[in-house]
């Protein structure tokens, strides 16, 4: 993982700040979100493809293309909720909603 | 917690963006993770001792196949790739180098290489063996054929390198290695070779053994030509030592009364038994022809030219077979030389002079019995003799003045009959010669110096009218 992290930095530190502008414009969007029962489906289809990652189960080029995939979801993932978080806190004037 | 669902619900658009960046990323670095790893897997297995060793990557997985040299060696190697940071999976396709029985190892040389096979324990020792080879046949080219394979018997390095000092020494041949067992075979490429080879096998390492050698030494050559217009006597090739090569050439001095000795002979080891016999035999042979060439190769002696007249051959063919040693071969092929001009007394007289002025027939000390050097002059004497059929000649001996003169007397007239004999055993008629002994009656020098005695002692040819 380390590994990855360090040959990858560019196009991780990407990823975040990807998320962060994601999760920086998603407090104060307007559009229709995605339903529960999607983003439940969702997460399973994410958690299948983490178990599948550790698992270690794709072989070659697609598993690293997987596990980069995932890594890089994880870091835009952060992002967004960094961003949503701070930008929460920035419109609710210093006070974050809960 | 709640806001932070709501907001997740709208996080979806930037997936588009990511997933494009994801592309990117994997078309981008893929190759370069590859090599990256491959590189640091081949660099974790810097210190371990691998033949055919190959990694190959598809990701992060490395598919990695060696042959090791012991089963520990194997495993640490595919730890050592396992524990490479970024490494996922490694597929493990080592297996031990097969192990061959017998182990044989092998150098043959011909005339324009060397080539080094059969196998070797591992790449250290096959880097060690061609180094080694490329520095003792300096210019020569090696040929390396040589596999990896376990079941080397221990100080197998040591008991190779001595191997190929030797393959040094030959022409031609091949030293095969078969577990602990060498066997050699080839020609040496120089006189004493054969001798060195044995020697050196002394020091295998402890363990190896000689199975067997069939090295041959070149022909141990030795070469006389007698010149009759140049009068000289060449001697050419080999002696085994100093004291033989005097030897020789004070025999060739006896022998050849009236040539010139040059002497071009070189000394070295690996003369066959019974050489300098054979030589001093084979000399005498060649002095009784008019010119002729003698070789002498190990054991066969081989001799050409023109006899001086018909008996001759057969004569000396008879000595030959009873001279040589044993286990020696001779092969002689004289023709006879054809008959001279007659010519009359008084030329006939200046012929016979003229040679025993050059040489003396000489006798064992005190006896009646012709030395074999003196063979060459009394066939020039007889060939002369031929020259004039219808003149008498008078065989005269002489002695010095040493002892009483009865003995002299008997003793010179004995000689003289000997010589007698001896011509007509070459076919001469016995009516034309007349043996006298003198005794010391009639010195022709001073008999109070050894040197005056021993012109004294002498037999004349003397043509009676």
């Amino acid at each position: 993982m380390i590994y990855l992290a360090t040959f990858h930095w560019g196009w991780l530190l990407g990823s975040l700040l990807l998320g962060f502008a994601m999760g920086w414009i998603a407090v104060v969007q307007r559009g229709q979100g995605v339903s529960k029962v999607t983003s439940r489906w969702l997460a399973v289809l994410a958690a299948a493809l983490v178990a599948a990652a550790l698992a270690h189960v794709i072989p070659g080029r697609p598993g690293y293309w997987l596990d980069l995939g995932l890594v890089m979801f994880a870091l835009y993932l952060a992002g967004c909720t960094v961003g949503s978080w701070l930008r929460a806190w920035v419109v609710s004037g210093h006070a974050p909603a809960a | 917690m709640h806001g932070l669902f709501r907001w997740s619900s709208k996080w979806w658009p930037g997936v588009i963006p990511l997933i494009v960046l994801w592309a990117l990323a994997a078309w981008n670095n893929t190759v370069p993770l590859e090599s990256d790893l491959a590189a640091r897997s081949t660099a974790a297995l810097k210190d371990t001792v691998l033949d055919k060793s190959r990694i190959a990557l598809a990701g992060r997985d490395v598919t990695f196949s060696a042959e090791a040299f012991s089963e520990e060696g194997r495993r640490s190697s595919v730890a050592a790739v396992e524990a490479v940071p970024g490494v996922r999976l490694v597929d493990d396709q080592t297996r031990l180098v097969p192990e061959a029985k017998p182990f044989v190892w092998s150098a043959e040389r011909d005339v324009v290489r060397v080539t080094l096979s059969g196998n070797s324990p591992l790449p250290a020792s096959k880097g060690k063996l061609l180094e080694a080879a490329r520095a003792d046949l300096g210019g020569v080219e090696v040929v390396d054929h040589m596999n990896l394979s376990r079941g080397a018997p221990p100080r197998f390095d040591n008991a190779a390198l001595l191997l190929l000092d030797q393959i040094a020494k030959l022409k031609d041949g091949k030293i095969t290695l078969s577990d602990t067992k060498v066997s050699l075979s080839g020609m040496a490429r120089d006189l004493g070779g054969r001798e060195a080879i044995a020697a050196a096998l002394k020091n295998l390492p402890e363990g190896f053994s000689v199975a067997s050698n069939e090295i041959k030494a070149p022909p141990y050559i030795f070469q006389a030509y007698k010149d009759p217009v140049a009068l000289t006597l060449t001697l050419t090739g080999y002696v085994p030592d100093n004291n033989v090569h005097a030897a020789l050439v004070a025999a060739a001095g006896r022998k050849f009364f009236s040539e010139k000795v040059v002497d071009n002979l070189k000394a070295s080891v690996g003369a066959p038994a019974g050489f300098t016999n054979a030589v001093v035999a084979a000399l005498g042979a060649l002095s009784r022809l008019s010119t002729g060439t003698l070789v002498v190769s190990d054991r066969e002696v081989k001799l050409s030219g023109d006899a001086f007249y018909d008996a001759a051959p057969a004569q000396i063919r008879a000595g030959f077979a009873k001279d040589l040693p044993q286990g020696w071969q001779s092969k002689a092929d004289i023709p006879v030389k054809p008959a001279a001009a007659p010519v009359d007394a008084t030329v006939c007289q200046q012929l016979l002079s003229d040679l025993l002025a050059k040489g003396t027939i000489r006798f064992e000390s005190g006896l009646s019995t012709l030395d074999p050097d003196s063979a060459g002059l009394l066939d020039h004497l007889i060939e002369t003799a031929l020259r004039c059929p219808t003149i008498n000649i008078e065989i005269a001996g002489h002695t010095d003045a040493d002892g009483p003169e009865g003995f002299n007397k008997a003793l010179s007239e004995k000689r003289a009959e000997v010589v007698t004999d001896y011509l007509v055993r070459a076919g001469l008629p016995a009516s034309r010669f007349t043996a006298v002994g003198y005794g010391s009656t009639q010195p022709v020098a001073s008999n109070d110096t050894d040197e005056g005695k021993s012109h004294n002692r002498r037999i004349e040819f003397v043509v009676k009218e």
